[in-house]
């Protein structure tokens, strides 16, 4: 064991473009996975189908979401900006402005998408705790560590764009009604997840930790969405539900939805990408550091 | 692999049930501290059970309709409103300036105290705008025919206006005039 | 009744945010790449026969 952290830092030092940060979430996928990327052609694609059977382990494979994500990335992240450019313009300079809020109202068309993206973040690291915990998915702990700090900064984006249009809207740029107060504690377990992922030097542990806290905060979700249901709140109810029409006029809700569809995808490429990364982080971790075996080895 | 697949069903309801246990047991608590977690207090609920002097609390509700009052003390202008949940309406008085979206027929919330004489007085005032957004040509449209006035509290069924664009509303709007005219 | 600045600030804000974490990601994603083509040419080399 002591070998292998002396190969360990041998390696940092060999290659200075693998960052610090990096580290641990390479230290991390290092023990678990076992990437199989073609980095090299000699290594043919059929070594890396997995032996074990179960519906799972279709999606376990780190070289097959590398392959899907190769293709997926460019249409994802074009799609992404060519959406939210639409909708952004839209929603600035065509929306109608709001009968009492003004142009203010406009502030909806960031705020609106960053509050979906920052429960639907937390609902995928949810799930990827649940992956981790019960299939013990390869890829789940990594995507955990890499959604949230991504979850992080769409749950501050809504807190504060949410503060820019409560104060020239209800005369306040922060009150502790239950909806405020529920995305706050959302942003904690965010923070929260983010350090306790990272938390232990040895990443099996941390990973079950914050899968366990990630399954355990998704309780926040359903007192978010319901809150300005079951007591009153100063932020009002929502607009758009499954029951009733939509209290809000088409020529608003397009936009709207526009924004949402482009963010969301925004969301879902920046954390392929970032997943991406950190496999092939992984990977040329595991190069190094069994070159290094090996020239010990001799 | 039987073994293992019948440890992975563990884990899942091992899962399961914790956050089941864990949704109940959160639920029991917001449950019980659900008056401490409500923002404000209706009128009827402050007339119901009125809190102690000197206690700060939050009263919220409907701006009654040609109940504003403004008048100035000196520099500051002073407003008096009454605030309505449709079962007991209280009258306020706030010194200060109020939000833009202030109007009669709008909800707020006041934070302030009782006083002995059953009036409110508040220190603060703020707007509590609705889920209902629509461009103003819409709600022009509505007020001229007679469906809406948003002095009297929400707007009507949003099946009825959602879809109509800028342009319908305002033709809509000057064949209430010709109509009326 | 426009309140331009906050506006802008939330416009700002998300947007701003958005760039940063996309470009972020593009770096980083470049990086690694470097990064894996560097071990990957060298290490059939470094390899002991």
């Amino acid at each position: 064991m002591r070998q292998a952290k002396g190969f360990r830092e041998a390696h940092f030092a060999v290659c200075p473009l693998v960052t610090s940060n990096v580290r641990s979430a390479a230290e991390g996928a290092g023990a678990r996975i076992i990437v199989t990327l073609p980095a090299t052609s000699r290594i043919p694609p059929q070594t890396a189908r997995p032996s074990r059977p179960g519906f799972m382990n279709r999606f376990a494979n780190p070289g097959q979401f590398m392959r899907l994500s190769s293709v997926l990335l460019p249409w994802l992240s074009g799609a992404a900006v060519l959406t939210l450019t639409v909708g952004i313009i839209w929603g600035l300079f065509y929306a109608p402005a709001d009968w009492q809020q003004g142009d203010t109202v406009r502030i909806m068309y960031v705020h609106v998408p960053m509050a979906w993206l920052a429960s639907l973040g937390y609902f995928s690291l949810a799930v990827c705790g649940a992956l981790s915990l019960i299939w013990r998915h390869p890829l789940a702990d990594l995507a955990a560590l890499e959604i949230g700090p991504v979850g992080a900064v769409a749950t501050f984006i809504c807190l504060a764009t949410g503060s820019l249009w409560g104060e020239p809207m209800w005369g306040t740029w922060w009150v502790w009604d239950a909806r405020l107060t529920s995305v706050l504690v959302l942003f904690f377990l965010y923070l929260g997840h983010i350090a306790l992922i990272r938390a232990f030097d040895e990443p099996a542990r941390g990973y079950r930790a914050a899968a366990i806290l990630a399954i355990a905060g998704a309780v926040d979700l359903p007192i978010i969405k319901f809150s300005v249901q079951w007591w009153n709140t100063l932020h009002q109810p929502d607009s758009i539900t499954l029951t009733g029409a939509p209290t809000m006029s088409m020529t608003m809700l397009a936009p709207l939805f526009i924004c949402m569809a482009g963010f969301s995808l925004g969301f879902a490429a920046v954390v392929m990408a970032r997943l991406r990364a950190a496999l092939m982080e992984t990977r040329a971790r595991q190069l190094l550091s069994r070159r290094h075996a090996d020239r010990e080895a001799a | 692999m039987k073994r293992g697949l019948t440890r992975k069903t563990r884990r899942l309801w091992l899962v399961v049930f914790c956050l089941g246990g864990l949704g109940i047991t959160t639920a029991l608590v917001l449950n019980a501290f659900s008056s401490n977690i409500v923002f404000f207090m209706a009128p009827s609920q402050v007339r119901a059970h009125p809190p102690g002097s000197d206690r700060t609390i939050r009263l919220g509700g409907m701006v009654v309709a040609g109940s504003v009052k403004r008048e100035t003390e000196g520099e500051t202008p002073i407003a008096r409103f009454d605030v309505t949940d449709g079962q007991a309406a209280i009258p306020v008085r706030y010194a200060g300036i109020l939000p833009d979206l202030f109007r009669e027929g709008q909800s707020v919330v006041a934070i302030g105290e009782m006083k002995g004489d059953g009036s409110f007085r508040a220190s603060e005032v703020l707007a509590k705008h609705d889920e209902t957004y629509m461009p103003k040509e819409v709600a022009e449209a509505l007020k001229r025919s007679g469906k809406w006035d948003p002095r009297f509290g929400k707007a009507p069924d949003a099946a009825s206006w959602d879809t109509m664009t800028r342009a319908e509303a305002r033709q809509m709007d000057t064949k209430t005039a010709q109509a009326g005219g | 009744m426009t309140h331009l600045p906050y506006i802008v600030a939330a416009y700002a804000l998300a947007l701003g945010a958005s760039a940063v974490l996309g470009i972020g990601a593009v770096i980083r994603l470049r990086r690694a790449r470097q990064a894996l083509a560097l071990v990957g040419r060298s290490f059939p080399e470094g390899r002991p026969s």
